[in-house]
This record gives structure tokens, sequence and C-alpha cells, in this order.
């Protein structure tokens, strides 16, 4: 698990963050507003692994279902909504367990961060409700599934989208108006933007992008608990 | 006032009815059993009477609430005990209690955790990890757990699938105490007939979703209880000879006779038939009662025997 966990964020950053560090400094400064990619890349990665490791809230259910411990909780009168709410609160503690790690691992490679404390503290907060939001969102496609790989298949299916459709990776400045317009309905555009004004520009928080990330979860949550009242069954 | 009342109580999944209206009381302090075979209705009646499935049609009331409508007082109510073994192997027991303790809403677990733990002998092992356990240990956990709350029925389906013979029967005994020391109710499910004769003083036989008969295990027996006289032959034997004794089953050089007080009868019906190269006799039991209600004879087809011993033999692995 803990392989997993820091490998998958390794890599990108190791081979893909510096796959770019050739790029002309005074094109990165214009168009990423920093002298080194990777600095660019680290919020973004820190949302991506936040975002992943939503996969484990709907992993976690389906092997509750599998393991047919569903039913030991379902029998008592724990509510079907305390499960769902436990699984997505377990999926984000695990994503911002990465934090700390992507940050050292950048730190190492000689990122030089320009911290705005009011916006770090937003940012943290942003990270605890995309971590839910994200967490929400898979775990509403595998309701009603006891299938081990389902949780892997949607993972595919929401993850490489909202991937390269956000800033977390590559400028809008970059993007055509079609991707520019889905990247502005993007979480993960949002949760990557308050990361950076936080950690790599040095500015102060933007209320607007938190309340973004707020409304996310706020709506897949509750489409959540609704789901799971209606359809989750024990096995 | 009873402890549980199923009323036509009907459950569909898609095209398939695993309970075609079946009712039932258990009344407090009862050890009720369900038996059926593979496939009969009885886990899914179990899963109706503890919420963990809505049914199609029909009406359930258990410790005097309803399973649709006031699921969660009867959750509070209930003990579940399931055919797997499902405990938590990476957490020690008394991790294991102190989460069932918060999913079931128990304030005070800790003294009571301590004392189920005394009880079912599993005091100095509490602070293993579960998965060090043997099967038995796991399963008497799991009893300890469901009656952390101290509930007034404890569901058990196929409690002892899985167990060898010394666990199964100190499985008996820890049923037959709590039923007798914690005043609980007990419906269980089994295909095992001796455990339910052992068990239950009362049994209800399921077979295709429909309730064929209930009532204590001499009831049963006396009701629906068959001899059965077997016939090992040489040659085809003419089934008219045999009929005025009970129901005949011809096969491929064997002959069933379904008789009452087959040992009276032994003698008429071995002078009846010739070439007779071995005779068996089965008196009635709740296995024959079982064979009886849930074989051929009750589909109304002579279906063979042989598949039906086999299916019980099956069954009982």
């Amino acid at each position: 698990m803990w392989l997993m966990l820091v490998a998958q964020p390794l890599m990108w950053i190791v081979f893909f963050g510096n796959s770019l560090a050739g790029l002309p400094r005074g094109f990165l400064a214009q168009y990423f507003g920093v002298e080194n990619y990777l600095a660019y890349m680290i919020p973004g990665m820190i949302s991506i692994s936040v975002m992943t490791m939503g996969m484990f809230a709907s992993m976690s259910l389906v092997f509750d279902k599998r393991l047919g411990y569903l039913k030991r909780v379902l029998t008592t009168p724990t509510p079907k909504s305390a499960v769902f709410l436990a699984k997505a609160a377990g999926a984000m503690t695990r994503g911002l367990l990465m934090v700390p790690v992507i940050l050292a691992v950048g730190a190492v490679l000689g990122v030089g961060y320009r911290v705005n404390p009011a916006s770090m503290a937003m940012w943290a907060l942003g990270l605890v409700l995309a971590g839910l939001g994200f967490s929400a969102l898979f775990t509403i496609f595998t309701v009603n599934t006891s299938d081990v790989h389902a949780p892997g298949v949607i993972n595919n299916f929401i993850t490489m989208p909202l991937m390269f459709t956000s800033t977390a990776l590559f400028p809008k400045e970059f993007f055509p108006q079609w991707l520019r317009v889905i990247s502005d309905f993007n979480p993960l555009t949002y949760i990557t933007e308050l990361g950076r004004n936080a950690l790599v520009y040095g500015m102060p928080p933007d209320i607007k992008a938190l309340l973004a990330i707020a409304a996310f979860a706020a709506v897949t949550i509750t489409v959540g608990v609704a789901v799971v009242e209606a359809r989750l069954e024990a096995d | 006032m009873s402890a549980i009342v199923v009323e036509n109580l009907a459950k569909r999944y898609g095209d398939v009815e695993a309970l075609r209206g079946i009712s039932f009381e258990v009344s407090r302090g009862e050890v009720f059993g369900l038996l059926g075979p593979n496939g009969a209705g009885k886990t899914t009646t179990i899963k109706i009477l503890t919420g963990l499935t809505k049914p199609t049609s029909g009406r359930a009331i258990v410790a005097g609430f309803d399973v649709v409508k006031e699921a969660a007082e009867v959750k509070r109510s209930i003990g579940w005990i399931a055919s797997e073994v499902i405990v938590d192997d990476e957490l020690t027991g008394w991790e294991n209690l102190e989460i069932q303790a918060r999913l079931a809403g128990v304030k005070n677990w800790r003294e009571r955790a301590a004392e189920l733990l005394r009880y079912f002998g599993l005091a100095e092992a509490a602070n293993r990890l579960v998965g060090k356990y043997s099967t038995g240990m796991r399963k008497r956990l799991e009893v300890a757990m469901a009656l952390l709350h101290g509930p007034e029925i404890l569901f058990m389906d196929e409690p002892t699938v899985g167990l060898d013979v010394g666990a199964r029967m100190g499985l008996w005994e820890v049923i037959r105490q709590i039923n007798k020391d914690f005043g609980v109710t007990v419906l269980l499910t089994t295909h095992y007939m001796e455990e339910a004769e052992e068990l239950c003083g009362r049994i209800a036989i399921i077979n295709k979703g429909r309730l064929v008969a209930v009532g204590t295990p001499g009831e049963l027996k006396a009701k629906y209880g068959v001899d059965v006289v077997e016939l090992e032959v040489s040659k085809p034997v003419d089934p008219s000879k045999l009929s005025p004794f009970g129901e005949v089953v011809v096969l491929d050089g064997r002959v069933v006779v379904k008789t009452q007080r087959a040992e009276e009868k032994l003698a008429d019906i071995v002078k009846a038939v010739d070439g007779i190269k071995s005779v068996r006799v089965k008196k009635a039991s709740l296995d024959t009662v079982f064979i009886n209600l849930t074989g051929a004879s009750i589909e109304g087809e002579h279906a063979d025997i042989k598949r039906l011993y086999a299916r019980v033999r099956w069954a009982r692995r």
C-alpha cells in the first residue's frame, strides 16, 4: 500500500517532471510563472494524488461487501450513510498523508517554496474538502457493485479525464477554447490553483476557488448519501 | 407477546422467487429452527428479519417492531451471526468488540465485553490478533460480539457450517447456554437434521420458498416421518405387490418402500418379493421427515430417491 502511495507521485515527478526540465527559463517564467517546472507541477501532483486516493473509498466498500463485513455493519443501527462518510473520510486521510511526502520530494529535487500562510490554511481546508468530494464521487459509481475490478475501471474513467482537463500539469493558456471551458468546471483545477497560490506563487488565498471546491464536495457528498441510503446492499 | 411474527413474507430477486409467502411465529425465549435444503429461502428470511434486505411483500415484526418501517429499532434489539465467520482478522479480539460496540451504539461496553470474553473462554486471547485464532475461537468471538449490546433475539445463519465435530458441539452448548443464561430468543437456520433436533424447541421446514411444516421435532416426526425399507433385488419387482405397505419407488436393482412401523411389516414385505439380496430399514427421523417434505413426493413426481439421499448427503458436507 505504502509503496503504491509513494511510488506513483514519485514516478510522475522524477520522470515526467524532469522531461520538461529543459524548457527555456523565459518560457517557464512567462507561461508557468516559475523558473522550475517541478515547482509548477508539485501542487498539481498533490491534487492528483488526493483525487486518486479517492478510489480507496470505493475499493474498501467493495471489499467489505466481498468479505461480508458490510453485513455485520448493516445489521447494527449504524446508518448506511455513516458507512459511506467513513469510507470517504478514510480515503481523504490517505490522500492527505501523501501531501508531506510529495512536498519533501519536491524540496529534495530543489523546489523553493514561496509560502503564504493564509493561503496555506485555505489550501489545507480545500484538500480536505476535495479529498472527501473525490472519494464520494468514486463511491457513487460503485455503490451497486461487488466486483473488485470496478473501482480500478472507474478510477481510469474519472481520474484520466479530470487530470488532463485541469491545470494540474499545464497552464490554461496552452488549452484550446473548449478545453478551457471544461477546465473551468473541473474541481481539480481549483484545488491545484489554491495550492499554487499557497505554495509556489506566495499569493493571498482565492476564496472563489475554495468555494468551488466546497460546492463540489457538498454536491458529491449529498448525492452520495442519497444514493447509498437508497441503493447500498450488503452483498 | 411473540418475539417474531412473519406474515405472508415474499421476496423476489428479478425472476427468482426466493420466498413465496411464508408465515410463522416465534415466542420469546424459544430456540426456533428454519430447516430446508440449499436455496430454500432460509438465508433470505434471515436477511429480511435482520433488515439487510426489504421484503417484496408481506410483513415481519421483530421484537415488536416492523422490519421495514422501524428498521433501526429492530437492529437495536437483535444480534446476528453469519454462516461464514465475519470478524476483522487484522484486529485483536478486544478491538473487534470495540468496533462492534461503536457500530451498535453501546456506551459502557468495556465491562460487558470483558465479561463476555470470560464467559466464552477468550479472556486470555483478548489482546491477540483474531487472524491467529482457531475457527472455533473466532466463532465464539462472533457470538460475544453479537451479544455485546444485550439483544433480545439472536439470528444465526447456519452457525455451525465449517466447524469440526468438537467445535460444533461446543457451539451447541453455547447456544443452549445463552438461551438459558441470557434469556435470548434464538432463530437459527440449518440443514443439519441432528442440529435442529438437538437445539430447537420448534422447527419450520421450508422448501422452494414455501413453508411446508412447523412443529416440535416430535410432532414433525409423528406427522411426517416415514420409515424407509430399502430392498436390493436381483430381478424386477412388480410394485403392486408392495403397494399395500406404502408408497413404492422402483429404481434399477432396488425398491424403496415408504411405510409406517417398518419393523412390524418387514417380514411381510420380504415375503412379498422374490430375489432379495439385502434389506435396509431406516426408521423415521428428522432425516426422513426432511426427505419426505422437501423431496420428490411433495412435488408430485417420483424422483430418484438416490439423488435425494445424495442431495441430503451433499447438503451435510
